[in-house]
């Protein structure tokens, strides 16, 4: 088997939308049960696709829950949901109920908190920590949401603990905001250098919700930025290894490279890389089915793609090809087969 | 938004009613050829006469690439008869939108370069899906030189493509009584009228693919009241002739088109809207694949 595909006690799968991330993670950890792991796959992704292959529920969001296998392992399913971590959360790191309510209650955090940029990577890591810390499991295995920018998801962490710290922050936890502050609002702002900005653009209205919102949360930043800096380390530890999935094809491998470099630059540990989804060469026929000469043509283009790919690594670096099937896995048997397929196929 | 009203299939083709839009967003899940479709959408159109602009949001440009042009940066580049393509970043976007609102250039300076500015563009949320709806929206409305009559939005993957439709509504909620409320309320509006504005859905006929154009039409649905106006399947698998000989590339060709048909056919029947599909063909990406889908598109209309 690859040395680098199970390494490591956290294994984050990243990678453009559409390789085929979700599918690899499960059949990873289906590998890693089968070989006596205490297993858990943790997948982030609206449409709960894990959720289809592996028979996990919408109870899954709260609590790990055990996928039926054989085997001298076990495998534990979890599904992640910004919003829901996001709730829960709070209702854990608020000090009491009444601080919990005023966030929940706060316009701002009900219509726009659950879109703010880079939140939901956040979350997942959020998520992966406490699992980490729980102690249940001996390999996670983080699936990612389709992150097109690698810099959104390395950098949630700092990101989070940079707007913890921001100067938005101080401005609204002043005790000034006790008082009559919302009357007097434009002299603040003034002072601030933000007058313009507020009476010609954005309304006071809305600058006195952000306030709000910011003050209602105050009781739960230092919990936050805490966290945030633990998420971190632990995503830089050794035992962390980031796997890449990449589509085939030339076309591709800029996207890959991307990804690559930011985790270089950042720090983190690389596993190996997945490329997805190979078209096998139908092989030499005098005349080919127009059929026939469209998958030669996939499979030239794809291997052009793995031979590119190949020349801008170190020899080390491991490099796996995964074939197109014919039919896509869509059970824990077939699941099970493509991590079979891939324990066996020799890097490039 | 507004009602969700399915349009009354008029007369005509697919084409002929995309032609009438001002607004044209398409999104879909990622790596299933949304770039490639907004190409094709562009060139077909233009092709009837309008003046078509197509908005990349991607930092990385590769419209460009799909029609063999230079790339952007930022610029309106003419990328054939009657299209142009530009690649747009969100922070210029807004930059621009406060030089327009605030005449004084000192004044506009001032915002633009304060702290508080920055956090705020980069916090708000909704701001930049807003600002690049709005853009397109002001190159309809006001003008522009060259004209433009037609924007299509090469949209970022499903998930977000549907809160790029939502921001300006959610935006004018929370914002509202400033000017950005207002601009957002005015943007959210226009993409609520169904006969200026339409969403396209790139898809593969796949299993994932499929679930998650089948959950982003309900959401437009229920969400925005929003009916898409077309789904475009992508790259599906040829038929083998008859009599091709066994072995594994023919099974796997076979495997493959069954996939696609039944994926189709799921899709099929839940969507009771426009569907074209779109063949998987031995080209690389750039102008000659645009084109050769452009004229399978026309042969493939409902």
């Amino acid at each position: 088997m690859s040395a680098g595909l199970l390494a490591g006690r956290l294994t984050v799968v990243v990678g453009a939308g559409g390789v085929g991330k979700t599918t690899l993670a499960a059949a990873l950890a289906l590998g890693s049960a089968g070989a006596g792991g205490r297993t858990l796959v943790m997948t982030f992704d609206p449409s709960l696709r894990l959720k289809d292959t592996l028979g996990v529920g919408e109870a899954a969001k709260d609590e790990p829950s055990p996928v039926a296998i054989e085997g001298p392992g076990s495998l534990d399913a979890a599904l992640l949901d910004a919003g829901h971590t996001f709730d829960r959360l709070i209702r854990t790191y608020a000090p009491d109920a009444a601080s919990a309510r005023r966030i929940f209650a706060n316009r701002f955090y009900r219509d726009l908190a659950g879109n703010l940029a880079g939140i939901l990577e956040y979350m997942a890591m959020e998520r992966l920590f406490e699992m980490r810390a729980g102690g249940r499991y001996e390999h996670i295995i983080l699936d990612t949401p389709p992150t097109r920018q690698a810099m959104d998801f390395l950098q949630a962490p700092e990101r989070m603990m940079s707007m913890v710290n921001n100067k938005a922050i101080k401005f609204a936890m002043d005790p000034f905001w006790d008082g009559k502050g919302g009357l007097n609002l434009g002299f603040r702002l003034a002072a601030m250098g933000a007058m313009e900005l507020s009476d010609r653009l954005v309304g006071r209205r809305f600058l006195l919700d952000v306030v709000e919102f910011i003050r209602a949360f105050a009781p739960l930043f230092e919990g936050f930025h805490d966290r945030a800096g633990e998420v971190r380390n632990l995503l830089r530890a050794d035992e962390t290894r980031f796997l890449l999935v990449a589509g085939p094809g030339p076309d591709r491998v800029p996207d890959a490279m991307f990804f690559l470099r930011k985790l270089k630059e950042t720090g983190h540990h690389l596993g190996p890389i997945l490329v997805n989804q190979i078209h096998p060469d139908p092989g030499p026929k005098p005349r080919l089915d127009p059929g026939l000469a469209l998958l030669r043509f996939m499979a030239d283009r794809d291997r052009r793609g793995l031979a590119l790919l190949r020349s801008l690594f170190p020899e080390e670096q491991e490099i796996i090809p995964v074939a197109l099937e014919p039919v896509p896995p869509g059970d824990l048997r077939t699941l099970g087969q493509l991590f079979d397929r891939v324990s066996k196929t020799k890097s490039i | 938004m507004t009602s969700g009203s399915p349009l009354e299939p008029g007369p005509g083709s697919i084409l002929d009613r995309l032609a009438e839009r001002q607004l044209l967003v398409v999104t879909g899940k990622g790596g299933v050829g949304k770039t490639t479709l907004t190409s094709v959408l562009g060139r077909l159109l233009a092709e009837r006469g309008r003046q078509v602009l197509l908005l990349e949001v991607d930092p990385r440009e590769s419209l460009h690439q799909a029609l063999g042009t230079e790339p952007s940066g930022g610029a309106r580049v003419q990328a054939g008869p009657r299209l142009w393509i530009q690649n747009l970043k969100p922070e210029v976007v807004i930059e621009g939108l406060v030089g327009e609102k605030v005449p004084i250039a000192f004044l506009a300076r001032r915002i633009v370069d304060s702290d508080a500015f920055h956090q705020f563009v980069a916090g708000a949320p909704g701001l930049k899906e807003t600002a690049l709806l709005g853009y397109a929206f002001r190159v309809l409305e006001s003008g522009s030189r060259p004209k433009v009559d037609l924007v299509l939005v090469d949209a970022p993957a499903t998930g977000h493509g549907a809160a790029m439709l939502a921001a300006p509504g959610l935006l004018a909620q929370a914002a509202k009584g400033g000017q950005l409320g207002e601009m957002a309320s005015e943007l959210a509006a226009f993409l609520a009228d169904a006969t200026r504005c339409g969403v396209v859905l790139a898809a593969l006929a796949e299993e994932m693919p499929v679930q998650e154009t089948l959950e982003l039409l309900e959401l437009l649905r229920s969400r925005l009241g929003i009916r898409a106006d077309l789904v475009v399947a992508n790259g599906l698998y040829p038929k083998l002739a008859p009599g091709t000989a066994a072995g594994a590339g023919a099974e796997l060709l076979r495997a493959r088109r069954r996939l696609n048909e039944a994926e189709l056919a799921r899709l099929a029947a839940a969507w009771d809207g426009p569907l074209v599909e779109l063949p998987l063909l031995a080209l690389e990406r750039g102008p000659a694949l645009v084109e050769a889908l452009a004229e399978a598109f026309k042969g493939a209309e409902p």
